[in-house]
This record gives C-alpha cells, structure tokens and sequence, in this order.
C-alpha cells in the first residue's frame, strides 16, 4: 500500500515538475545581468589590485638596486613578530647607536654571491695539499683591523660577514678575515652564515698557522656535526696530523 | 556529499559529446556570456525541472537554476568531457542545492504551520488536483531525508536516471547510491504511513 503511495507520489512530483517549467526568460536575464556584473566588479578590482602590485614591484626593484632590501625585510620581519634571530636585534641597535653612520647603503660591499661560496672548496683543498700549506702571520694582522668598521652599516651582520669574506677570499689577509669572522659569530652566533663562517674561521686558523686552534675548530664539522663540508674538514684533519 | 569527485569522475562518458557541444564548451571556458546563453536555451528546462524536483519549491528552483548558470563559467575550468554538459549542469546544481534546499524546507514548514499551503488551482479536474497534492506530500517527506538520500532519490526516481548517472553526477560508487536510495525509500515510506494518506 505505502509502496504503491509512493510510486504514485513520486510520478506526481515527476509530473507536476515537468508540468510547471515556463520559458525561463526572467531567469535568464538574471543569469546574463549577474554575468555582467560579475564582469564589472572583476575589472574593477582589477583597476584596484594592479597599481598595487605595480607599487610593490617597483619598491622592491629599488629596495633590491639599492641595498636596502634585507634592511626593510628584517625591519617588516620584527614588525610582525617573527625573528630568527632574537639575540641579535640588541646587538644591531647597539652597534648603531655608539658609531655614526658613515657609509650609504649603496657603498656597501656587494654581499657574497654563490659563486664566491662554490669557490671556497677549490681553495679549501688547495690548503689540503702538501704544497706550502701554512702561512706566516704578517705584521700586519691584528684581529682588531677588519671589524672597526662595520657597524656603521645597516646591516651589520650581513656587513660584518661581507668584510670578512672580502678580506679572506679576496685580499687573501687571514689576519684581517679572521677578525672578520670572529666578529661576525660574535654578532650572529646562530646567523643564517654563521656554520660557514664558523668553517672559513678554520681556515684562517690553519692558514695562519694557528694548528691546535685549527684542528679543534675543524673537529665538529670533520665529525659531520655540523652537517657542513664534512670530507674537507677530514682531509685537512688528516693532513694536520701527518 | 563529496562535491570534488563530482565533477571529475573517472568513469566513461554516457553520452558522447557533439561537435557543436565542445565548441561551445571551448567558448564557456573563455566566459563568453553568449555561450552562457546558448547553454541556458539549450538545457534550462533540464536543470530546472531537476532544481523543481528537488527543492519542491518553484521560486527556490529558480534560483537555483540562477545560480547554477552564473556559476558555469568558472566551473568549465572542471570540465573534462568526461559527461554530457546537460549531467555536469546537474551536478553543479547537487553542488549548489544544500542551502536552497534548506531554505525552501524551512519555508514548507512555516507555511504549513500557519495553514498557508498554497491552495491548487480550483479550475484543475479532480485527477490534477489529486496529483498536485501527491507531489506536494512527497516534497514535504523530502524534507526529512539527509540532502545526499534526497538528491539520490530524485535523481533515480524522479527523474528515473540509471544508479551510474548518478553515481557520477554525485561521486560516489553505485554501490553507495543503491545504499542511499533504500535507506531513502525506507524512510519515506514511514514519512507516508505517517501522513495517513489513503
């Protein structure tokens, strides 16, 4: 009986729906005007969205010519809170505070580029061959010469590690880069370079001569704790011990 | 209801798609509001007898169908031949039909709380009449079933579509659409007994 009422029901909605459907025009013209305006209201975000995209890419673009930029993220990455490095904010505005600013940012040194960083293992394993592998400290080296300076740029730590980097990749004075990086780890001890600062730091040690300093600053990453050019630190390990 | 597997259901194509329905699919995709259009002439009747059946409310259904039309453009980003345009304009209505759905429930129910069913036309014979009042005691019992057994119900009784139609305009296996459909029909039937309609 109730299978029979539903049969019944369900070809009645069946029929009653069939029935009922008209022309749909005023649907249609719903349809087509929420098309339109849907069009509308896409252009004119559109007008709104694309000069302030224009305005960010611009101000990147200088920001990026100028220097600036690591200064503006870090400046909007304390803005909101995030920091990865929360001992050193203290550091930079201290170092600021006590030295004027000497320095425009469009002086500064041009940050280490990956192709100086591949460069290192050549010079690592030149070091590691028995060719004149220790150099003599120069009169010259004092540890105090190559930081002097840095902090009168915004970017101190960037600053600090592109001196030292400069001085030991470039001039070749051990003396002066590891100053340079003894400065850098002492202003960015967990800094974003500071595993391959900690490793050139190495290097100036045994190019400097400084052997039992070397081996214990090389220890940690021979021993792959470090998780950073592990075979090299062996090898030089190696060749100190022979 | 799974609503990303609506659409995209691996299974083969019912029907196989015309040449003039690709081109006009090629110019949905671009938005062309012509193509729109073309595609509300060709099908409207089709979606909103489906939206009628399953809202059981004329000016829901209507909406329904609105929406389901504005929202195409967009959704042909979806669309992968895999069914005729006229299943994936119903799918997008089961996709859009919960909240109208919900909303001409609530209004059944007000009305008839207030006894203030719309009477059928009085002119209609006898036989009309009686139809239109089977209709309208199924629509309310479809107030009572989950939207996944009622969108299956109408589709496999209403509209007397095969359980794989539905189970790709709805993307599940037919397996889960048989399912769907007893447990609909069991329910409904107690909803009839109770109305006590001879």
């Amino acid at each position: 009986m109730t299978d029979d009422l539903l049969k019944a029901a369900t070809r009645a909605l069946h029929d009653e729906t069939s029935a009922e459907a008209g022309d749909g025009r005023f649907t249609r013209a719903r349809v087509m005007a929420s098309l339109h305006q849907g069009k509308v209201k896409r252009r004119t975000r559109l007008a709104f969205i694309l000069p302030i995209a224009a305005c960010l890419a611009a101000g990147t673009a200088w920001g990026a010519a100028t220097g600036r930029l690591p200064a503006v993220f870090r400046a909007m990455g304390q803005l909101v809170g995030y920091s990865s490095k929360p001992s050193e904010p203290k550091t930079e505005a201290k170092s600021a505070a006590t030295t004027p600013k000497v320095a425009r940012a469009s002086d500064a040194p041009v940050p280490p580029s990956p192709r100086d960083e591949r460069d290192e293992p050549d010079e690592h394993l030149a070091v590691a061959t028995p060719e004149p592998l220790k150099l003599q400290p120069t009169p010259s080296a004092k540890p105090s010469a190559a930081p002097s300076s840095s902090a009168s740029f915004q970017d101190a730590d960037g600053d600090l590690y592109r001196l030292a980097h400069e001085a030991h990749f470039s001039s070749h004075d051990y003396a002066r880069a590891l100053a340079g990086w003894d400065a850098y780890l002492q202003a960015a001890p967990r800094g974003r370079l500071a595993t391959e600062a900690r490793y050139n730091r190495a290097i100036c040690l045994l190019r400097l001569g400084r052997d039992a300093e070397a081996r214990q600053a090389l220890e940690p990453f021979a021993s792959g704790k470090m998780g950073y050019r592990q075979t090299e630190a062996r090898d030089l390990l190696d060749e100190l011990s022979r | 209801m799974n609503i990303g597997g609506l659409l995209f259901s691996p299974t083969a194509p019912l029907e196989d798609s015309s040449q003039d329905e690709q081109g006009l699919v090629a110019r949905l995709a671009s938005a062309d509001p012509a193509a729109v259009g073309e595609v509300y002439d060709q099908h409207h009747r089709a979606v909103r007898a489906f939206a009628s059946r399953l809202v059981g409310d004329a000016a829901a259904a209507e909406d329904l169908v609105h929406e389901v039309f504005v929202a195409l453009p967009r959704a042909m980003r979806g669309y992968r031949f895999e069914s005729s345009l006229r299943t994936f304009l119903i799918s997008i209505a089961v996709n859009h039909a919960r909240h109208h759905v919900r909303s001409a429930t609530r209004r059944r129910a007000a009305m008839s709380r207030l006894a203030l069913e719309p009477e059928g036309n009085s002119a209609d014979p006898e036989q009309l009449q009686r139809r239109k009042e089977l209709a309208s005691l199924l629509t309310r019992a479809l107030d009572s079933l989950p939207l996944e057994q009622r969108v299956t119900f109408v589709l496999c009784e209403v509209e007397e579509r095969t359980s794989r139609e539905v189970a790709e305009i709805t993307g599940v296996p037919e397996g889960t659409v048989r399912t769907r459909l007893h447990h609909a029909k069991k329910k409904l039937r107690e909803e009839l007994s109770q109305e006590g309609v001879p």
